[in-house]
């Protein structure tokens, strides 16, 4: 894709002409059910699996928008704490106003002026109100479920006005650039405080605009996009910018023509929420709900992660997909007790809202090439093999990759097992499995964005071929051979 | 480190033939409450080595499993609880034929063999 993408963040500074009071007050309409459409960031490459999830949990049909990484569906007020239960996407906002498209003016000025323009058209009223009542829910909630506010690192120095691109972040990466709402964790930390305390509407509202702009033809960047619209919807609603304590972040999203507007309902990205203990390359755990979706686990089906890092995978599926049981097992000493660690966070934290911790999972020490483990025992097997950049090397990955494949064929049910392997070192692994002599089956690949690589998650299917050791099948043959003189001779 | 997953372990030191099932020397046990599941159990038995597991339990499980235990609630909720509430945290498995013993540390099974047993 060769666009310009770039994001920015303004909290307004120059006033247009002044706008009479807006009559969208803020705490009018409780009580009445409305209709809204909501907005979710998902992990690039799952916006299907999301889709399912939220007919499945949600009961209604999303559409998957031209940007990629983004769903929209339709919601009623009263099941709007619904969207909070979904584990497969990053984050929730509910859209103000959507254009599919938008004609841009040909002068910079004159687009910048329509923007400012349009801050005071929109119809801001409903999406308020659901901001509002997302408020109250997540204070019904308690404090946000993650756990990872020790471990997270500020990323953005430069505050207010306008940011420069981007928010590439330190922490664990797993976000591309476009994505323009998922940093600032300074901001989050500051502004669950305050969102509890300001009573919405009592006290003056803080804002943030973020802008996320894609495209080669805009004329102007999402800096000064930010900061005209930012400007519009300060004088328009006479909130107070803020770009750290902010109350309310508006979102403006220009992907070539489309046009979003909405406001967000999660303060930071939900992608983190298992892992407290973080490992070099921890996967977010949208994506790891996404790749256990897309292998359907069965009741007391036998899963295996080879090489679990901080066991972020068997961890989402102990809670997600509780019905199975979870083996991690990774070689390294700080992977299996980070691993552990986790799972009692996790354990602790089920304690301590009263219900029963345990969890079906169970951590192992293990050389993956030469596993413990009986043949033909696991049900599926899934895992997040290393791609040879952050971990690794691809020059190792040409030995380690057949022989790993090899052992998971070996100890994974013939006929009914799968594997769900995620890996960047794609032709390595297309190689590998040509040359398993038929013990795997592609069956299915999801094209993702991992850190900003470009990777695949392969489903597998375990044919139903048995495995035979080297050894073993040389004897075997040996054997029939000399029957077969045996019996000539004998005629 | 759970029976269930003891019951899926084996011996891969070289040249071992019959590394299966493990011996547990356990040092310290743990019980925790898990949410029973009665499908989940009695899915679970057909895939199980059952006499490894009636070895591992030391307690009155049947050597022969009933049939139709399906049904049987106590049973499945006996079963239910040696599968995954019972936990052996510190302690080893030793392998039956090589007594090559892997130590169990904080849950965690040490699997990993020295260069001349691989």
């Amino acid at each position: 894709m060769s666009s310009q993408e770039d994001e920015s963040a303004g909290g307004g500074s120059e006033p247009a002409e002044p706008s009479s009071s807006p009559s969208t007050e803020i705490g009018t309409t409780s009580g009445d059910i409305i209709t809204v459409t909501i907005g979710a960031t998902v992990p690039t490459g799952f916006e299907h699996t999301a889709a399912e999830e939220i007919k499945e949990k949600i009961g209604v049909d999303a559409r998957i928008s031209k940007d990629r990484g983004r769903v929209f569906f339709p919601i009623t007020t009263d099941k709007l704490f619904q969207v909070h239960l979904l584990r497969s996407v990053d984050n929730l906002f509910v859209v103000v106003e959507e254009y599919h498209h938008y004609q841009f003016k040909e002068s910079k000025e004159e687009t910048l002026m329509e923007l400012q323009q349009l801050a005071s058209t929109l119809p801001w009223t409903n999406a308020l109100e659901v901001w509002k009542q997302n408020g109250t829910l997540k204070k019904k909630k308690g404090h946000r479920r993650g756990g990872n506010t020790a471990k997270s690192k500020p990323n953005c120095e430069g505050v207010g006005g306008s940011m420069a691109s981007t928010e590439q972040q330190e922490l664990p990466q797993e976000n591309s650039a476009p994505e323009g709402w998922a940093g600032d964790t300074q901001a989050m930390e500051t502004s669950t405080q305050d969102s509890d305390e300001t009573g919405h509407g009592s006290k003056l509202i803080k804002f943030r605009v973020t802008c996320n702009r894609a495209g080669d033809k805009h004329s102007f960047s999402s800096n000064e996009a930010a900061r005209d619209f930012g400007g519009a919807v300060q004088e328009f609603f006479q909130w107070k910018a803020d770009m750290t304590k902010f109350d309310i972040e508006v979102l403006l999203n220009i992907h070539n023509e489309e046009v979003v507007i909405g406001i967000a309902l999660t303060e930071e990205s939900l992608h983190r929420r298992n892992i407290s203990h973080f490992g070099p390359t921890t996967l977010r755990s949208t994506l790891c709900y996404g790749m256990l979706r897309l292998c359907k686990p069965q009741a007391s089906d036998i899963i295996l992660d080879p090489m679990c890092g901080t066991g972020a995978i068997p961890l989402e599926g102990a809670i997600e997909f509780n019905h199975s049981f979870y083996v991690a097992g990774d070689n390294n000493d700080m992977a299996v007790n980070r691993t552990v660690n986790n799972i009692c966070h996790i354990q602790k934290r089920r304690a301590d809202k009263g219900s029963m911790s345990g969890l079906p999972i169970d951590t192992v020490q293990w050389d993956l090439c030469s596993l413990p483990i009986r043949t033909s025992s696991v049900d599926i097997i899934i895992t997040d093999m290393p791609f040879g950049k952050r971990m690794g090397s691809r020059k190792k990955n040409w030995d380690l990759y057949p022989s790993c494949l090899r052992e998971m064929a070996r100890v994974c049910r013939p006929g009914s097992g799968k594997a769900v392997l995620l890996t960047q070192d794609k032709k390595c692994f297309s190689k590998a499995i040509s040359r398993m002599g038929g013990l795997w089956r592609k069956q299915h690949t999801v094209w993702v964005n991992v850190g900003g690589l470009h990777a695949g998650v392969y489903l597998l299917k375990r044919t139903g071929a048995v495995f035979v050791k080297l050894e073993d099948a040389f004897c075997v043959c040996l054997q029939f051979t000399s029957e077969l003189i045996l019996n000539w001779l004998q005629i | 480190m759970k029976l269930l997953t003891h019951n899926m372990l084996t011996s891969h030191v070289k040249g071992v033939t019959k590394g299966y099932p493990l011996l547990i020397k356990a040092t310290e046990v743990k019980v925790n409450e898990v949410e029973f599941n009665p499908q989940f159990v009695s899915r679970m038995i057909p895939k199980l080595e059952w006499s490894a597991l009636v070895q591992a339990a030391e307690e009155d499980l049947p050597g022969e499993l009933v049939a139709d235990y399906e049904t049987n609630e106590e049973f499945l909720k006996k079963v239910h609880r040696i599968l995954l509430e019972v936990e052996v945290l510190e302690g080893c498995l030793q392998c039956p034929e090589s007594g090559r013993e892997f130590p169990i540390s904080r849950g965690i099974p040490n699997m990993l063999l020295n260069e001349d047993e691989a």
